[in-house]
C-alpha cells in the first residue's frame, strides 16, 4: 500500500485483523452465541498539510489502488490542517511481552459454552439468575508509514463477566486474561452467587458522605474521570482538563501512584501506539500524589511541541500502584460504610474538577464493623476526584478490569478505600 | 442488484447440510463520510466503507452467528460452518427458551428517500461550508475553541434466507453539528453545541447537513458560551421545567426507548445494558406518564434516522402504539421476544453492520405534538427554568432514576427569560417525571431527532435510533444538584 501511495509527501498504513467470539447468557442459557473476522486497512495520505484517509477490508491489489486514489483525491481537495507537521520518524519499539495464548485463540464455540456450564448449575442450585458473557479473541494491529516506521501486534484476550440474580438483589464477578486456561468460572460463580445471597431483601441506607470500598470494576470507572483528561490535547488545547495548572502540584493522598506501562505482566498490549507506531514511553503520571506528566501523540507533540510519549490522547496502559493490606484487611478498617461492586453510565459533569455522577449495580452492600451485613438498594453518586483521590488507600492486589466500552483498554488496578464518597440519593431497587 | 445471490445460495446449502433448520445471510456495504474542522483547521476528511456478510443459523431452537469479511468460496463455506458449530454448541444447555423458526419469505426492495445526492456535493464545497460556519462562532476573545462536522452514510443490504426471503434495501442518512467553548474569568470552560444532543441526525441525504443550518447556529452557540462562561451555577431547588427537544429527545432515548426494549425486559441485556422497570405483565396497566404522554413505535417514520423497509431478520414495521394517554400498551421487540411475551412485533431488531449479531433497538419512537409552541409554554410559565443542549446525562441499569446536565438554563420569571445559569442539572424517577408531564408543544415544532451511536450489546454496538418531539414542560421538577464535597 505504501508503495502504491509513493506520490504522497507521506502517508500512513494502519492493519487491524480481529477473530472475536462471544457466548452471551441470560436466564442460565445461551441467548446469543457469536463471531466474526474482520479486517480494516487505513491510509493517510498527505500532500503538505492536507491529508485524506480512507478505512476499508478489501485487500487486493486492485483494491489498494483505488485506496490511494481516493485518499489522495480527499487530500487534494480538502483545505490544509495547520496543526500537522509531520508523520513521526522510527524509533525503538521494545519487544512486547508474551501475549499470544493458545488456549485462547484455539478455543472452540463448544469450550466457550463448557466453562458457563458449570456457572449455571451454581445458579440453578441456588434458585439464581445469571447473565454475562464469555469472549475469546484474537487481535493484530499493525502500523506503517513512508519515513520508515514499522511496527506490529498480535495479542490474544478473554474473560468472563457475571450477574447473578435473586429476585431483589444481585451479585457481580468479573474475570480478564490473556490466557483462557486461566478463567475459573466456577470461582467467579461462587463469588457472584455469595453476594447475591448475602441478602433477600435490600436495605435502605441514608445517602450522604460516606467511606466506600470500591471493587476494581468501580474504581475503573472512577479513576477514568481523571485519565480522560489526561491527553494533550485536553490540557493545551481545550484546557478543560483538570490537569491544567496542577503539573507539579501535590493534588492527591501520598497513597496515589499512577503509572502507564504496557509490559506489566497482567497486560497483553502492544508496545507502541496503535494509531501511529511512536514507541510507547513507560511514565509515572502522577507519582505519590504529585501530578506529573500528561500523554501526547504526534500531532499533539508537534503541534504544542511537548514530547511525543506515544499514546493514543489518554493513558492506555494506566495501573494504580496497589497499596500495603489486603482487600479483607481495607475491608475491616471499615467501621462504618459501604461496598461498592460496580458503576454505570458514569459521566463527567465538571471536567476541571473531574467530577462526575453515576449510579451503582449488580451489588452495593453496607460495611459495619469490618464486614459485609446487608445488601443496599442503589445509589446516584456525585463526587470530584480531585477531592476523592485526596483520601484514598489501595488494597495490596490487583486485577486486569474490562476493557473500557470508549477506548478499548483496560487498566490494572486494586480495590479502592475512599473516604467522604458523596452518595447523593438511594433508588428504589438492588 | 441482488449481485450476492450466488454467494448466499452457497452459504445457505452449507447451513443447511451442516444441520441447520433455518439459515440467513445478509450482505453489508457500508460507507461513512466524515469531514470535521476545529478552529479553522479540516481535522478529518476520511471515507470509511467495509462489505462482509453475517450468517444466523438455527440448530434445535439455538442460535449462532458469524460475521465474515472475506468473499471467496472456502470463507463463505467456513462462515456457514462456523455459525452451525456456534448454534449446536448452545444446545448443550438445558432449560433454555427455543427461538422460533422463521417461516416468512418476503421479496422486496427498499430504498431511503432522498433530495439531495451527496454525491453531488464535492469534499471542497463540505469543508468550506464547514469552515465558513465554524469561523462564525468566534465571537469573541474569550471563545477558546470551534468545531463543525458532517457524517454521510450509506448502506447496502442483501438479506437472504433458507426461506426463499431475498430482500434488497439501500439506506442513506446523514448528520451535522457544531459548537463553541469559551473561557471564564475563573478559567472555566463552558462549551454550547447542537443542534439536538449531538447534532442533527436524520434519514435522507445531504439535505439533512443543510438542514442542520449551522450557520445559523454557530453564532447564536458563541454568545451563549460567553455567557455561561462566567454564568452562576443553578441552585438546588425545585422547578416548574421546560425542555428544549434537543434535551427531551435524549430524555426519551434513555427513559422510555432503552426502557421499552423488550430484550431488557426479559433480562436478556442485564448484565450490560441493564433491565427494565416496566415489565411485559404491566402492559395495559401500568401508568407510565400523565395522559399526555403518548409515544409510538415507527420504523417507516419519514426522516427516521432508524427507517428501514424491513429490519434484520427481514420483518417489515408497522406503527405500533407503545404508551397511549400515558398507558403502558406495547414493547419494541424482535421475533424471538415477541413470541415469549404474546406481544406485537416492532421490527427492530437491528445490527451495528455485518460482524454484528443483529439485537432489539429502540430504532424510531416518537412523541406525539400536542399544541402550542415553545414561546407559548414560556410565556404560560410564571417561575421556572428552560434548559436546552446536553453537556452529560445518566440513568441507572433499570432505566428508572436519571440525571440530566443540560448545557444552559434561562430561568423563566412571569413568562419571559430571564438570566442564563450553567450546568443547570435535573433529576427524576420515570413514571414521576412522565407523569409531571403538563404540556407538550405542537407539530410546527416537531423535529425527528437521530442519535447515531446508541450502546448497546456485547460486544458493544452502536445503533441509530430516533426520538421524535416538540418541546415539552414538566411541574416541580428537582433543579441544580451539587457534589456533597
Amino acid at each position: 500500500m505504501l508503495k502504491a501511495a509513493a506520490g504522497a509527501d507521506q502517508a500512513q498504513v494502519t492493519v487491524t485483523i480481529s477473530d472475536a467470539s462471544y457466548a452471551r447468557f441470560a436466564r442460565n442459557y445461551v441467548v446469543q452465541n457469536l463471531g466474526a473476522v474482520a479486517t480494516q486497512i487505513t491510509l493517510t495520505y498527505y500532500v503538505g498539510k492536507r491529508s485524506g484517509s480512507i478505512s476499508t477490508d478489501e485487500t487486493s491489489p486492485a483494491s489498494m489502488a483505488r485506496t490511494v486514489a481516493r485518499a489522495r483525491a480527499i487530500a487534494l481537495r480538502v483545505p490544509p490542517d495547520s496543526g500537522f507537521v509531520s508523520l513521526p520518524k522510527p524509533g525503538a519499539i521494545a519487544p512486547a511481552r508474551r501475549s499470544y495464548y493458545d488456549a485462547t485463540a484455539d478455543a472452540t464455540p463448544d469450550d466457550r459454552v463448557e466453562k458457563l456450564l458449570p456457572l449455571f448449575a451454581r445458579m440453578n442450585a441456588s434458585q439464581l439468575s445469571s447473565s454475562g458473557f464469555t469472549t475469546t479473541q484474537i487481535n493484530t494491529v499493525a502500523v506503517a508509514n513512508s519515513l520508515g516506521v514499522r511496527a506490529a501486534f498480535t495479542g490474544t484476550m478473554s474473560g468472563l463477566q457475571l450477574k447473578a440474580m435473586a429476585e431483589q438483589t444481585s451479585g457481580f464477578a468479573e474475570f480478564y486474561s490473556p490466557d483462557y486456561s486461566r478463567l475459573d468460572p466456577q470461582a467467579l460463580a461462587e463469588r457472584a452467587a455469595t453476594k447475591a445471597t448475602l441478602s433477600r431483601v435490600p436495605a435502605t441506607f441514608a445517602p450522604g458522605n460516606v467511606t466506600v470500598l470500591l471493587e476494581p470494576s468501580a474504581f475503573a470507572a472512577a479513576l477514568k474521570a481523571l485519565t480522560e483528561g489526561m491527553g494533550a490535547d485536553d490540557v493545551l488545547e481545550e484546557k478543560d482538563s483538570w490537569m491544567v495548572g496542577r503539573i507539579g502540584h501535590r493534588l492527591f493522598s501520598p497513597n496515589v501512584t499512577l503509572r502507564d506501562d504496557w509490559s506489566h505482566p497482567l497486560f497483553a498490549n502492544p508496545p507502541f501506539n496503535p494509531q501511529d507506531g511512536v514507541p510507547t514511553e513507560k511514565l509515572t503520571l502522577i507519582d505519590s500524589g504529585v501530578v506529573k506528566h500528561f500523554v501526547s501523540n504526534t500531532y499533539s507533540a508537534n503541534k504544542y511541541h511537548v514530547a511525543n510519549t506515544g499514546h493514543p490522547n489518554f493513558p492506555a496502559n494506566g495501573i494504580v500502584e496497589p497499596g500495603t493490606k489486603s482487600r479483607d484487611a481495607l475491608l475491616a478498617s471499615i467501621e462504618r460504610g459501604v461496598l461498592i461492586s460496580r458503576t454505570w453510565y458514569e459521566r463527567v459533569v465538571d471536567p476541571r474538577q473531574a467530577t462526575i455522577t453515576g449510579i451503582t449495580r449488580d451489588g452495593v452492600y453496607l460495611i459495619e464493623n469490618g464486614k459485609l451485613t446487608k445488601t443496599l438498594k442503589n445509589f446516584r453518586y456525585f463526587v470530584s476526584m480531585i477531592d476523592a483521590f485526596k483520601n484514598i488507600e489501595f488494597s495490596n492486589t490487583q486485577v486486569l478490569t474490562e476493557p473500557d466500552d470508549d477506548t478499548g483498554y483496560s487498566s490494572v488496578l486494586p480495590d479502592a478505600k475512599i473516604a467522604n464518597y458523596h452518595l447523593a440519593a438511594q433508588t428504589s431497587f438492588a | 442488484m441482488n449481485q450476492y445471490a450466488a454467494a448466499a445460495a452457497r452459504i445457505l446449502d452449507t447451513a443447511g447440510t451442516s444441520g441447520a433448520q433455518y439459515a440467513d445471510v445478509q450482505f453489508w456495504t457500508l460507507r461513512q463520510e466524515d469531514v470535521g474542522v476545529r478552529n479553522g483547521d479540516v481535522r478529518n476528511a476520511s471515507d470509511t466503507s467495509s462489505a462482509g456478510y453475517g450468517v444466523r443459523v438455527l440448530v434445535d431452537g439455538s442460535w449462532g452467528f458469524f460475521g465474515s469479511d472475506r468473499f471467496d468460496d472456502a470463507s463463505f463455506d467456513a462462515a456457514a460452518a462456523r455459525a452451525t458449530a456456534i448454534a449446536k454448541s448452545g444446545t448443550k444447555v438445558s432449560g433454555r427458551i427455543p427461538a422460533v423458526v422463521p417461516v416468512e419469505k418476503i421479496v422486496a426492495h427498499y430504498e431511503t428517500p432522498m433530495t439531495k445526492d451527496p454525491a453531488s456535493v464535492s469534499l471542497s464545497a463540505r469543508a468550506d461550508l464547514l469552515l465558513s460556519a465554524e469561523r462564525t462562532g468566534h465571537v469573541a476573545k474569550n471563545v477558546i475553541s470551534g468545531y463543525a462536522f458532517m457524517t454521510i452514510y450509506t448502506t447496502v443490504k442483501e438479506f437472504y434466507s433458507t426461506t426463499g426471503s431475498v430482500i434488497a434495501q439501500t439506506l442513506r442518512q446523514a448528520g451535522a453539528g457544531c459548537g463553541v467553548s469559551a473561557l471564564g474569568r475563573d478559567q472555566d470552560v463552558q462549551t454550547r453545541g447542537g443542534p439536538g444532543d449531538f447534532g442533527l441526525y436524520q434519514g435522507g441525504g445531504y439535505e439533512v447537513v443543510e438542514r442542520a443550518n449551522l450557520h445559523a447556529r454557530m453564532p447564536e452557540y458563541g454568545r451563549e458560551a460567553v455567557i455561561l462562561a462566567d454564568a452562576p451555577a443553578l441552585p438546588s431547588g425545585t422547578r416548574d421545567l421546560i425542555l428544549d427537544g434537543s434535551v427531551l429527545n435524549l430524555l426519551m432515548h434513555e427513559s422510555i426507548g432503552h426502557a421499552l426494549e423488550l430484550d431488557r425486559a426479559l433480562g436478556w441485556e442485564a448484565n450490560f445494558s441493564g433491565v427494565s422497570w416496566a415489565t411485559p405483565d404491566q402492559v395495559g396497566k401500568l401508568r407510565f406518564g400523565s395522559p399526555l404522554l403518548n409515544i409510538h413505535a415507527d420504523n417507516a417514520l419519514p426522516l427516521g434516522l432508524a427507517t428501514v423497509g424491513f429490519d434484520d431478520e427481514g420483518v417489515k414495521p408497522e406503527r405500533v402504539p407503545l404508551i397511549e394517554d400515558g398507558i403502558l400498551r406495547a414493547f419494541l421487540s424482535s421475533r424471538d421476544t415477541a413470541a415469549q411475551t404474546n406481544l406485537p412485533q416492532t421490527a427492530s431488531i437491528r445490527a451495528q453492520d455485518w460482524a454484528s449479531v443483529p439485537i432489539v433497538r429502540m430504532t424510531n419512537i416518537e412523541l406525539a405534538p400536542h399544541e402550542g409552541t415553545l414561546a407559548s409554554i414560556v410565556a404560560d410559565t410564571k417561575d421556572g427554568l428552560y434548559v436546552a443542549g446536553i453537556r452529560s446525562w445518566s440513568i441507572d441499569d433499570h432505566r428508572l432514576n436519571f440525571q440530566f446536565g443540560p448545557q444552559i438554563g434561562y430561568e423563566i420569571k412571569n413568562g419571559k427569560r430571564g438570566r442564563i445559569y450553567k450546568q443547570p442539572t435535573f433529576t427524576g424517577v420515570s413514571p414521576h417525571f412522565w407523569g409531571s408531564l403538563d404540556r407538550v408543544a405542537g407539530p410546527e415544532e416537531f423535529v425527528v431527532w437521530g442519535t447515531p451511536n446508541c450502546g448497546k450489546g456485547e460486544p458493544e454496538q452502536a445503533g441509530r435510533t430516533t426520538h421524535a418531539c416538540s418541546h415539552a414542560r414538566f411541574r416541580g421538577a428537582t433543579v441544580g444538584v451539587k457534589t456533597g464535597a
